[in-house]
């Protein structure tokens, strides 16, 4: 297993390689410089050649991607053409916001779409299973925007129940220890902080939440009805298991290996969402940071944000590989 | 017995909430949260470049030598400055400083610092390269004293004092703080800087020892929120008490400010800008259609002005009768008749005079992109069908389009000019001076030599009478020329909560001052 993680990882190499020299090139290729953009409709051209100066974008595209992959080797993923300040910790410290806003939603996504997949499958075209089927189309048709929408109208504006956006009251700032808002509010005994900031992470969570729970469920019902049709499941019955046994330990640990697959790929889907939640939620995270970016051609930043998606990518689907071997002993004895 | 533990755990909690949630009330009151769509850029004069949320910030944190004064904008006063005079030749300035006036950090300011500063921003500062090069020499005659010469007269230097960029920032702070002085910027102005997260906030609190008295607010929280409808479900909410269009054309669509203005909690106020957008003609381009002049007057009787103020913007622009705003002071009240007026049977007769048959044009109408100005384009290209002219509208992203502009590659363009200091040189210069008419979104004047003495005049005449004068006849020189059909002027809307009190909108540039604003 070690072996198989270690060649794993040497491959990413060469993935990320190819991965920078398209994003490097991309962005060049969409029109429109930074300082043109950055400036404004005002500008004229000497404000416009003075910032380009200053950015060093007067130098040529091979030297530019030079002194970048020079950088990179060092950690140094340049600096923002906005901000100014380092890609690398601007990236770090909206990291942490990206991180807790999609391990949430995956973990209410399992813990939402699994059971109602099981519980379908062992009702099949019950009243439960068509309401759970109606109500996963709307999950998984709907657009993030929309139900960001609906959900912000209803729990915040009409009932009142939770803040419309942001990550923590501004009225109760939570000092950054760790980044992760609940749990720095924990770490700094600043109670009111730390509920302020689980009241904020709902709403966007359920959003991000709701697609992968939707196919989740859905998924699991009908891997899991074509799992209680074979053979060991009747063998199972036969052996006089109990009902809860066959399902659970025979019908779900079987329909769970494609399950995996959908997680994995989903969570990758779900960063790229989370694009949009964070933006419209006013969420501090990355998916927002390189949205920005793109706006404003701020080239090291979408080269780097780029960069860390196809890493967490990559990670994943090595991370689902891995998943496979705990949970399949013939894939466990091929990665040897 | 879990829960029993929970119940517990809720009783001993609940008066800690409760407590917190009264501390909250009380704080709500002092605070004022503003929302803003993104980080502000370069919060401090050296690195300003006219982003208006960074600009505005600096504006409340430092304070300038002088300012416009409220609430028409029309004329100086002084700020750090006590008054000041100018040579008869506009070259020198000589100014007297406020006297006791301290820094955030508790130094004193005095002449030097405005020396240091002001020289800070010209070394620093690319985009006031223009103007801050005529500063030929700084001097501290005594603690409270400043001369300020430049090398050729250029009266609209004093607005240029007045901007962001010519903020004065404590010397101390710059040799404490080195390149991180944008991240603690220290100044003289009602709120200090105390604190900002990336993409979440700018916190800045009330500086008691202001010299203008201190502010009511104890605290203002800038909150960036970057949907547009994000920020006006959290208005409506009351989780942000401010939220500011700025000018844009794509912030929010007239029928959203129509819902605002019904809501009780929400109260709407409007300025006029100085902003102006229009459909420009490539006046440099001597072959095509508009190299007429009476083609140029065809498209500007064409044009339905009551109509798209109306069905467009729903009464949230303004009438431009001109290369001027109606606010401006030196505004030609003449221009109200002269400008073109909707006549379709007028455009029509023009047209055949002119000889070209409108069936024969096939328009690209360039845009920005958005769905307003997709509207404007939209109402255009209406009008223009009226006339028989066919134009396909060419929304384009705005380097693309600056591009386009900046090469003369195109007949008819729709595009604006904010301009980023209070003084008519920042509209006609730019904007008609025929020697820059390709180095940035202009009207591409041609070789002009009668026009081009008259706006250099205008902008180094140091009396202000005689500089209003000239400029009246600029505007009807440029009139007769028709370098574009002047469509509309956005409004400035500011949108608050109802309790917020004694805000005054700034039209020139659009950044908002909180001095003097509190909460019910």
């Amino acid at each position: 297993m070690a072996s198989f993680i270690l060649r794993r990882l040497i491959a990413l190499i060469p993935v990320m390689c190819i991965v920078l020299v398209i994003v490097f090139s991309l962005v060049r290729i969409i029109p429109g410089d930074p300082a043109t953009t950055l400036l404004g409709p005002g500008a004229t051209q000497d404000q416009i050649e003075a910032l380009r100066a200053q950015l060093n974008l007067d130098q040529p595209v091979i030297l530019q991607f030079y002194h970048y992959v020079v950088g990179l080797f060092v950690g140094d993923f340049g600096y923002s053409l906005k901000s100014g300040q380092p890609v690398a910790a601007e990236i770090l410290q909206r990291l942490p916001a990206t991180i807790e806003l999609s391990v949430l939603a995956v973990i209410v996504a399992v813990i939402v779409g699994i059971p109602i997949g099981v519980l379908s499958a062992t009702r099949p075209n019950s009243m439960f299973d068509h309401v759970t089927r109606l109500v996963s189309l709307v999950g998984v048709s709907m657009p993030a925007f929309l139900l960001a929408l609906v959900l912000q109208l209803v729990f915040a504006t009409t009932l009142g129940w939770l803040p419309v956006s942001g990550r923590v009251s501004p009225y109760l700032p939570v000092e950054p220890v760790t980044g992760f808002a609940v749990l720095d509010g924990l770490l700094t005994g600043n109670l009111a902080g730390a509920l302020s900031a689980v009241q904020h992470l709902i709403l966007p969570t359920a959003v991000l939440a709701a697609f992968l729970a939707a196919t989740l469920g859905r998924f699991v019902r009908n891997t899991m009805l074509d799992v209680m049709g074979e053979d060991f499941i009747r063998t199972a019955k036969a052996k006089g298991l109990r009902r809860r046994d066959v399902v659970l330990n025979h019908g779900l640990r079987n329909s769970l290996l494609p399950a995996v697959t959908i997680i994995g790929l989903k969570f990758a889907e779900m960063l790229g969402g989370a694009i949009l939640t964070e933006t419209i939620f006013a969420w501090p995270g990355i998916g927002r940071y390189m949205f920005e970016a793109i706006k404003n051609r701020d080239y090291p930043v979408i080269q780097g944000t780029t960069l860390v998606f196809a890493l967490l990518f990559v990670l994943t689907s090595i991370i689902v590989d891995v998943l496979y071997g705990i949970l399949d002993p013939r894939v466990r004895r091929k990665m040897g | 017995m879990k829960i029993w533990n929970g119940i517990v755990m809720a009783a001993v909690a609940l008066p800690l909430l409760t407590s917190a949630a009264f501390a909250q009330e009380d704080a709500k009151l002092k605070t004022l949260v503003v929302a803003v769509p993104s980080d502000p850029v370069a919060l401090e004069p050296g690195t300003n470049k006219a982003e208006p949320i960074g600009s505005e910030i600096i504006l409340n944190v430092f304070d300038t030598l002088v300012a416009w004064t409220a609430p028409d904008f029309k004329a100086l006063e002084g700020r750090l400055a006590s008054s000041w005079t100018v040579s008869d030749d506009g070259k020198v300035f000589d100014f007297k400083l406020r006297e006791g006036v301290k820094f955030q950090d508790g130094t004193a300011f005095d002449a030097a610092a405005v020396k240091f500063s002001l020289e800070r921003t010209k070394a620093t500062n690319p985009y006031v390269k223009a103007t801050f090069d005529l500063i030929k020499e700084i001097t501290v005659v005594s603690p409270t004293e400043l001369k300020i010469t430049l090398s050729a007269a250029y009266p609209a230097f004093l607005s240029i004092l007045a901007q962001p960029q010519a903020g004065i920032v404590s010397p101390a702070a710059v040799e404490k703080y080195g390149d991180k002085f944008a991240s603690h910027p220290v100044g003289t102005g009602p709120f200090a800087f105390k604190s900002a997260q990336a993409d979440t906030n700018v916190v800045l609190e009330a500086n008691p020892a202001y010299f203008r008295g201190a502010p009511k607010l104890s605290q203002i929280i800038y909150r960036v929120i970057p949907d547009a409808s994000t920020r006006r479900l959290e208005l409506e909410n009351g989780g942000v008490d401010i939220v500011q269009q700025q000018g844009q054309l794509s912030a929010i669509a007239a029928q959203d400010i129509e819902a605002l203005k019904a809501n009780k909690d929400v109260k709407v106020l409007e300025t006029s800008s100085q902003i102006i957008r229009q459909l420009e003609f490539n006046n440099s381009k001597t072959d095509g259609p508009f190299s007429n002049v009476k083609a140029r007057e065809a498209i500007a009787h064409a044009i339905d002005y009551d109509g798209l103020l109306q069905g467009v913007f729903g009464g949230t622009a303004e009438r431009v009768y001109g290369p001027l705003t109606t606010n401006s002071w030196a505004f030609n009240p003449k221009m109200k008749e002269l400008a073109p007026k909707y006549d379709p049977e007028l455009a029509k007769k023009l047209l055949a005079e002119a000889g070209i048959n409108p069936s024969s044009l096939n328009l690209k109408l360039y845009s920005f992109q958005g769905p307003l100005w997709g509207a404007v384009a939209t109402f255009v290209q209406a009008n223009l069908a009226d006339i028989g002219i066919n134009a396909t509208i060419e929304q384009t992203e705005f380097p693309a389009l600056r591009t386009l502009q900046t090469s003369g590659q195109f007949d008819v363009a729709l595009d604006g000019r904010q301009p980023w200091y209070n003084d008519p040189d920042a509209h006609i210069t730019i904007g008609y001076l025929s020697s820059l008419a390709n180095t940035a979104m202009t009207f591409r004047m041609p070789q002009d030599k009668a026009l081009d003495d008259m706006i250099l005049k205008a902008q180094q005449t140091p009396d202000m009478e005689a500089r209003k004068q000239l400029y009246f006849t600029i505007q009807e020189e440029i009139a007769k020329r028709v370098p574009g059909a002047y469509l509309f002027s956005p409004k400035l809307i500011v949108f608050a909560r109802s309790n917020v009190e004694g805000l005054v909108v700034n039209s020139a540039p659009p950044l908002n001052e909180y001095w003097s604003v509190s909460k019910k």
